[in-house]
């Protein structure tokens, strides 16, 4: 697979790229944090117990997803098999019910636009009725078909736009804002600060509900964070007792929910990512949205 | 005498009324007895003899009742036949069968071929899908760890399950999108599913 062997390649000029570039949000190379975040776990352990609070500022952010409401296009090789499996499917069958009806049916007319018809001998095991023949019921079952009308698949020919929730029926989207951090604004998972007496899961949740303007019915999956993304703030911002933040993200599934067009939302597939998120926080988030 | 006759026809008569004026009867001998036929000594036996032998007797015939019961108990319960899996028979008529079409060389090669390619594409799927679980795992466990560190207190309350999350249900994607304000139209059906109790 080539998506994997890129990343490997990647990594490490990643690391490169971050460290020489000066952005609002520095995540600094991630072998230096490991060997000091061994000692800084004892440190903290030690600190806890005698009641320091920790220099990391805590944030939990959603990762809010709607699932996809209709099915995928088919790729020529899944539209050939399924050709195929139907195929071979109809050459392994029984005759059903309906088909011996259609062939008796069409064995009848020949056998009255014969010669030598018998009506006498034909009606006499019918008992004269006036029977529906089964093509005339598949008939008026195709033109009750006709009257029903389904909603289109595409309808993004129009071309919705980026901030509605009905933009690609096919794929699951997520959601993002633009919030101010620091000194910039930038498109991120709606998140929020974390205050002493409330678990992350419900400052998540704060943060969506806490949206100007939106309100979205999520059900959240679980308590555990599915994600973390931990930066370091610039040296004029630093502090002895807030180095960074943490942000943790949970995940939930869009239930219902409306927003205005005027506030920025973005609904954006896993591809899209690329072009709204920064990149080391890219990584982070990249792993834990699935796009199965 | 001449009082005793007068007494003897007055007796049909007026024997109420002597027997509550006087409270006790004071004529013969002969009709004490005959007025303490319901309650002599003999009389007063027969029932008890009675009472001794029905209870054992009734005991018995529950006793026996009791014993057929279990011995219907213990026979097994008839098992509920599967109807999924006896074919029935009007599957069994030959009269049904397709004719067996006969495949051309370049057909049958085409659809070898198609399996195969199909069988490739799905273990490409396959393995994308659980490298894509496995890296959401890990993500998963990086986060537990980074919140250990920062308070364990907020660890714990991250493991909990949660109970309100279960049942949890969500209708899966369709062919179309759902029509707005859509009303279905209403379908009689009549269920003759066969229901067996044991």
């Amino acid at each position: 697979m080539a998506a994997p062997c890129s990343r490997m390649a990647n990594r490490p000029l990643w690391r490169f790229i971050t460290n020489v570039r000066r952005t609002g949000l520095k995540h600094t190379g991630v072998r230096q944090i490991s060997l000091s975040s061994a000692c800084r776990a004892a440190t903290q352990t030690r600190s806890k117990t005698e009641g320091v609070p920790s220099p990391w500022k805590l944030y939990g952010a959603v990762c809010l997803q709607r699932l996809p409401v209709i099915s995928q296009e088919r790729n020529p090789i899944e539209d050939q098999f399924a050709e195929l499996m139907h195929q071979m499917e109809l050459e392994r069958s029984l005759l059903s019910d309906h088909e011996q009806r259609l062939l008796e049916d069409s064995e009848r007319m020949t056998r009255k636009q014969a010669d030598n018809y018998d009506s006498d001998e034909e009606e006499a095991d019918y008992g004269g009725q006036e029977t529906i023949t089964a093509q005339d019921q598949e008939d008026t079952w195709e033109q009750k078909l006709k009257h029903f009308q389904p909603a289109l698949r595409d309808r993004d020919v129009g071309g919705t736009p980026l901030g509605s929730v009905e933009r690609c029926l096919g794929d699951s989207l997520v959601l993002l804002v633009q919030q101010t951090v620091g000194k910039e604004t930038i498109w991120l998972l709606p998140q929020a600060q974390w205050e002493a007496g409330e678990t992350l899961r419900q400052t998540a949740e704060r943060g969506l509900s806490s949206l100007p303007e939106a309100d979205f019915k999520a059900t959240f999956l679980g308590n555990t964070p599915c994600g973390v993304y931990r930066y370091t703030f610039p040296k004029e911002v630093r502090t002895e007792r807030c180095v960074g933040a943490k942000v943790f993200f949970f995940k939930a599934f869009l239930s219902a929910g409306s927003a205005s067009q005027k506030e920025p939302f973005l609904w954006v597939k896993k591809t899209e990512l690329q072009r709204y998120l920064k990149p080391p926080y890219l990584e982070k988030v990249d792993r834990f949205i699935l796009n199965l | 005498m001449f009082l005793v006759l007068s007494r003897q026809t007055a007796v049909p008569t007026n024997v109420s009324s002597l027997m509550g004026v006087d409270g006790h009867v004071s004529q013969g001998p002969w009709f004490a007895s005959v007025l303490t036929l319901k309650t002599s000594a003999p009389l007063r036996a027969e029932p008890k003899k009675k009472k001794k032998v029905d209870p054992r007797r009734e005991q018995m015939v529950r006793e026996r009742l009791k014993k057929k019961l279990k011995k219907l108990e213990r026979v097994p319960p008839e098992l509920i036949p599967i109807e999924d899996f006896t074919t029935p028979a009007k599957y069994m008529d030959e009269t049904r069968v397709r004719g067996a079409p006969q495949l051309p060389f370049e057909e049958s090669e085409r659809r070898a071929l198609l399996l195969k390619e199909w069988s490739r594409y799905k273990q490409t799927q396959h393995r994308a899908e659980m490298e894509a679980v496995g890296l959401a795992v890990e993500a998963q466990r990086e986060a537990l760890e980074e919140l250990r560190l920062e308070s364990e207190e907020l660890y714990q309350a991250a493991l909990r399950p949660d109970p309100l999350l279960f049942p949890f249900n969500h209708q899966g994607p369709s062919y179309t999108p759902p029509k707005a304000q859509y009303e279905a139209p209403e379908g009689k059906y009549n269920n003759i599913t066969k229901v067996y109790t044991q």
